[in-house]
């Protein structure tokens, strides 16, 4: 993961940027509520939506014999070009360029308060077609949603019987109202070079063996592979309460990865990677070498590292690299208010079900949650958005202010004492929307500069008579630490390997976590809805790093070819 | 008897095409890496882990088999583009057997456990081939020396097997180097648009609520190295034509109709003249389905047209003629022990022979040259006169059957097992379709029935349906009618499902007519995906028993498919 260090003035620029853009949003909607008939027009004109508007009028008039009808149906067509590539060794062995239609439709019986959804999610998902051809379009909705009122007629018979078996009602609705939006953003279009990129991806899975700065160690490297992920998303969405929203993102994902194996037989693995929202924002590539080289610097390093110490309880410094997998993993997924299973009284599902108005983060943390925020530190963000996927706009969200919990992240799905979407409705492609963040912001009220983070690390150890005290760059699965430092008191550090942290978990979050620091680290995740996390370094008072206890396996059996 | 006519190799144009080919550098890292792998694993000297002989034992067999692909991919629906794409793939299987070939690792329950798949690099690049080579290698001989170590374990504590044979037959290797053929030139625009019209035709008929027109266009070239000094060069090149409609009956049955095209190339693909025709008669045919009576329970004589017939034989004769199913546990090894013995009426006889590539001027989608274990394809006769002769042979050899027939057939990244190619059913007593309809008549009245049926159509896992799964030999009539005795017109019926054994069926075949059919299609097995075709006459059978098929309650769609646009349909494409 990159390091975006910022000073404080740009991320300033930045705010300024998103109020700009909240703005020009609001704006758009005041123009839309003034002249509807300009964006009737807009809408007229976009195929997609021709379609999808005129078979929703039919699906309104959509009921089978005595049954119900449904009270709501939703339409949404995702767009989605993608290019695909990846390469071994230095040699391409993938490219692939597909352009397909996601159709995902909806449908809810019963009424707001109890339908036929479930947790899971609900509707039926198909190809579409690509061309913009009204009435192949309208056939494919048509099919898919015949078949999804048929299945939600079944779904809701089986609802109402699994909730006569509860003595407790649930704790709230199934559904919230929302006014319906429109909105036509521009469509986005993926702007890649394929063949600069099979050449640059070959020529990087290949700098393990050709680079005079790191092929001396090329015998060693077991695997070395480089990936690019380039995806553009036109996303269409209309239901039946009169929403029409079209709008786009894209996000391309460079990335490096190699492993080796230590001589006791230990696996280790580092990789880099470049996200961006725009093709032109991913790394520079001499920039994206100097990493690469880096990175395989450590691989070396690891192999030769000694194990870590079997066991160790003190303060561990985490970098904003480090701490943004910390928060992805243990806090975010759990503001992301999921409904509780029926027939329980919980507010929301994980950890944080019952800490409303309570204390989750030290008292000088805040986190909001600001899908608004297009850029930071001069970068577009790729959790950006500003309706969500399920019709609804935008909203910075205060999820923790003084380390108490104030808020959760809500889609149309409401929880207990939430009842309304907080715009944080969102999908991965062709799936059904759960809440979900979009720029989740950690900052502290008293931010700590690195320098003084790692003073301070040093002066407990001194102060706690310890032999030495950890330091962490960058985690792999599972939290598990790649980069991992001894520090003696004196400052001198030790790169270490085989460890496992230890009692990491969200009572560390609440009571460790001793500093904060001014340092922020974006992390991108791309692997459902594009998530943006902020994060700085965090040294936490108490953390155990323990030996790991998986099982070495074997050396190669024999060496690889000789380089040529 | 069938006239039959098989692909000319010129043995002039094959002369210099083993010095470019072995030239190649794919085929050369594959040799390289190969007895690079064989000289350094389990020899103390070579390895960088520390080597025991006993822990280590060097492996007795490897193979490199390279799959280099390509394909294009199209499909319209409701008379407009869904997808389009092209690719590229070049896929190893590595095989690496530890032990011997009595006793090695895949013994057993651990048949897949010499096998390793990697992809591999797009361009002939030595070392970035040869390090992807030597990394599954080296993690497939890992799993092969773990693997090893279980089954030694396992047969010191179970009883005897029923079939001791050896895990891998003894073969002589292999020299074959055919032409590489570059992959096809795809119109891919023209293709798009031709698509397009022919799926726009099925919303002529209202109650068809889905439709997928599905072209493909496959150049796969096959490298073959082995530690026994094969090297086999193999091309196969198939351009398929998919066409899928289904309906719903008023009262919830679900009715679908396959077309399925296959040829070599896609010049070699109906004209679109034809494939109008033969969409328009599905279309009305689903209509007519859907209007058609319920069949009652039935129990007598029945006719199977040519393609029926051949699916017939292929799911109940075919997969039961599959060399490793006479072994194992599991398997239910119906014909085992049934070698010289009639499992047929003896004007029946049954080959498969993947050497042909046409039979009657229709091609072959089960003709291959070498199977993938880099045996030549050979003609087996199976059943001869009715009599049981032998299986369809891998190199997992079974109790009286030592080697390979040369029908050892696997998708990329699946281990090979006995399968068929072309299955090809003889008949030496046959009679005009107006014989065999005279027949169906005469036995009926016999028999006391109204009606017996005739089998148009039907469907299984070899067709390209959603219902198939690797393991369903279940087959579903698609278009029956009643062929009455007081003669009434011929009668359409639907819900009809074949019960009872199959092979009692096979058993009560009385004659055939003189016009064998060719099916083409997919099988599906333990193996993967493989193409196969399947060749059979119109066939009389005495005595079939079918009851109603259970299925589908859903209504049709309740709403009318939308109409057509007519303000700006295609201004956009």
């Amino acid at each position: 993961m990159q390091n975006q260090r910022v000073s404080r003035s740009a991320s300033q620029q930045v705010s300024v940027k998103a109020t700009l853009h909240g703005a020009v949003a609001m704006l758009g909607i005041a123009m839309i509520a003034a002249a509807p008939w300009v964006q009737a027009q807009t809408t007229q004109k976009d195929p997609v939506l021709r379609a999808m508007q005129a078979e929703m009028e039919r699906a309104k008039t959509l009921h089978l014999g005595q049954m119900q009808a449904p009270y709501f149906v939703e339409y949404r067509m995702e767009d989605v070009d993608e290019f695909e590539a990846s390469a071994d060794y230095g040699a391409l062995t993938r490219r692939f360029r597909v352009h397909q239609r996601i159709l995902r439709v909806t449908v809810r019986i019963g009424d707001y308060k109890t339908d036929n959804s479930t947790a899971q999610g609900n509707g039926t998902a198909q190809l579409a077609a690509v061309d913009d051809d009204v009435t192949a379009l309208r056939y494919g909705l048509w099919a898919a949603t015949d078949e999804a009122y048929k299945n939600a007629l079944r779904g809701y018979s089986a609802k109402q019987a699994q909730l006569k078996g509860f003595q407790t009602p649930p704790t709230a609705d199934d559904f919230s109202p929302a006014k319906p939006v429109v909105q036509i953003d521009p469509l986005v279009k993926l702007q890649i070079d394929q063949p600069l990129w099979e050449h640059r991806l070959a020529e990087a899975s290949g700098w393990y063996a050709s680079d005079p700065a790191v092929k001396a160690f090329a015998p060693q490297i077991q695997y070395s592979a480089a990936g690019l992920q380039a995806v553009a998303v036109n996303r269409y969405l209309v239901n039946s309460e009169g929403a029409a929203v079209r709008g786009g993102h894209a996000y391309y994902v460079c990335s490096l990865g190699a492993g080796t194996q230590a001589q006791d037989g230990m696996r280790l693995d580092r990789s880099t990677s470049s996200t961006a929202a725009r093709a032109d924002q991913l790394d520079a590539w001499d920039a994206f070498h100097a990493r690469a080289l880096t990175m395989l610097g450590t691989l070396r390093a690891l192999r030769d590292a000694p194990v870590v110490d079997e066991e160790y309880h003190g303060p561990v410094l985490f970098s904003g690299d480090a701490a943004a997998d910390v928060f992805n993993v243990l806090f975010v997924p759990d503001v992301e208010a999921d409904k509780p299973a029926p027939g329980t009284t919980a507010r929301t599902t994980g950890g944080y079900k019952g800490s409303y108005k309570s204390r989750v983060l030290p008292d000088f943390m805040n986190v909001t949650d600001d899908p608004l925020l297009t850029a930071f530190a001069g970068k577009d963000l790729v959790g950006t958005y500003d309706v969500d996927d399920e019709g609804v706009p935008a909203q910075k969200v205060q999820i923790v202010s003084k380390g108490i919990l104030t808020n959760y992240l809500i889609g149309r799905e409401p929880v207990k004492d939430f009842p309304a979407s907080n715009g944080h409705g969102r999908a991965p492609l062709a799936q059904p929307a759960h809440s979900r963040s979009g720029v989740m912001l950690f900052t502290s009220s008293d931010p700590m500069p690195r320098m003084q983070m790692e003073a301070k690390l040093l002066t407990m150890a001194r102060d706690q008579g310890l032999d030495a005290v950890y330091s962490v760059d960058t985690l792999g699965a599972e939290l598990t630490p790649r980069l991992l430092y001894r520090v003696k008191p004196d400052g001198t550090k030790m790169l270490v390997r085989g460890a496992v942290f230890d009692e990491l978990d969200q009572r560390s979050l609440r009571t460790d976590i001793l500093a904060a620091g001014d340092d922020p680290f974006v992390a991108s995740n791309t692997s459902g809805a594009p998530q943006t996390t902020i994060a700085p370094s965090i040294l936490f008072g108490e953390i155990g790093v323990k030996r790991a206890s998986q099982e070495q396996q074997k050396l190669p059996y024999y060496p690889p070819p000789e380089a040529k | 008897m069938v006239s039959i006519s098989a692909r000319a190799a010129d043995p002039a144009a094959k002369k210099t095409t083993e010095k470019s080919v072995a030239q190649g550098i794919l085929l050369q890292t594959m040799q390289a890496e190969l007895g690079r792998a064989m000289q350094s694993l389990g020899h103390p000297a070579a390895g960088t882990a520390a080597t025991d002989a006993a822990a280590q034992p060097a492996p007795y067999f490897i193979s490199y088999d390279v799959a280099d692909a390509y394909s294009t991919r199209i499909t319209a629906q409701y008379g407009a583009l869904v997808s389009s794409t092209e690719n590229h793939t070049r896929v190893g299987d590595i095989q690496v057997r530890v032990g011997s070939p009595a006793q090695d690792n895949t013994h057993g329950t651990h048949r897949t456990s010499a096998l390793s798949t990697v992809t591999l690099p797009l361009e002939d690049d030595r070392q970035a081939l040869g390090r992807s080579l030597w990394f599954a290698t080296n993690r497939g001989y890992g799993n092969a020396l773990q693997n090893y170590l279980k089954v030694k374990t396992e047969q010191q504590v179970r009883a005897k097997e029923e079939d001791s044979s050896p895990d891998f037959s003894v073969e002589t290797a292999v020299k074959g180097l055919e032409t590489p053929v570059k992959p096809e030139t795809v119109d891919v625009k023209a293709w798009q648009a031709r698509l397009r019209e022919l799926s726009e035709l099925l919303r002529a008929y209202p109650d068809v609520f889905f439709d997928a027109v599905v072209l493909s266009s496959d150049t796969e070239n096959d490298y073959y190295v082995s530690s026994e000094g094969s090297v086999v060069v193999s091309p196969t090149q198939l351009a398929r034509l998919v066409i899928i409609a289904r309906t719903r009956a008023d009262d919830g049955m679900e009715l679908f109709r396959v077309l399925t095209y296959e040829a070599h190339v896609l010049s070699g693909l109906p004209a679109p003249e034809k494939l109008n025709v033969d969409i328009a008669a599905m279309g009305k045919n689903l209509e007519a389905l859907r209007a058609a009576p319920i069949t009652e329970p039935f129990h007598g004589p029945a006719i199977l047209s040519g393609r029926a017939s051949a699916v017939f034989f292929h799911e109940v004769l075919g997969h039961r003629l599959e060399g490793q199913r006479q072994r194992g546990d599991e398997e239910g090894q119906t014909f085992t022990k049934d070698i010289g013995k009639p499992i047929l009426p003896s004007f029946l006889s049954v080959a498969d022979d993947p050497t042909l590539s046409t039979f009657h001027g229709t091609q072959l989608s089960g003709h291959y040259l070498y199977d993938d274990e880099g045996e030549p394809a050979r003609r087996v006769d199976l059943i001869q006169d009715g009599v049981l002769k032998t299986f369809l042979m891998s190199r997992l050899p079974i109790a009286n059957f030592a080697h390979s027939n040369g029908h050892g057939r696997a998708q990329t990244g699946k281990l090979p097992t006995g399968r068929q190619g072309n299955l090809i059913v003889i008949s030496s007593k046959t009679v005009s379709d107006a014989e065999l309809r005279a027949m169906l008549i005469a036995e009926a009245k016999k028999q006391g029935k109204p009606y017996g049926l005739f089998f148009e159509d039907i469907s299984s896992g070899f067709a390209v349906t959603q219902r198939s799964s690797p393991q369903a030999f279940s087959i579903i009539p698609l278009v029956v009618y009643r062929v009455y005795v007081d003669g009434r017109p011929d009668e359409l019926v639907r819900g009809v499902s074949i019960v009872g054994t199959p092979q009692a069926a096979l058993n009560r075949i009385v004659a055939t007519d003189d016009q064998p059919a060719v099916f083409n299609g997919e099988c599906g097995a333990e193996s993967g995906t493989v193409p196969v075709s399947a060749v059979a006459p119109v066939m009389l059978v005495s005595e079939i028993e079918t009851e109603k098929q259970p299925q589908g309650t859903a209504r049709p769609p309740i709403l009318p498919p939308p109409p057509a646009d007519v303000s700006a349909a295609k201004e956009v494409r």
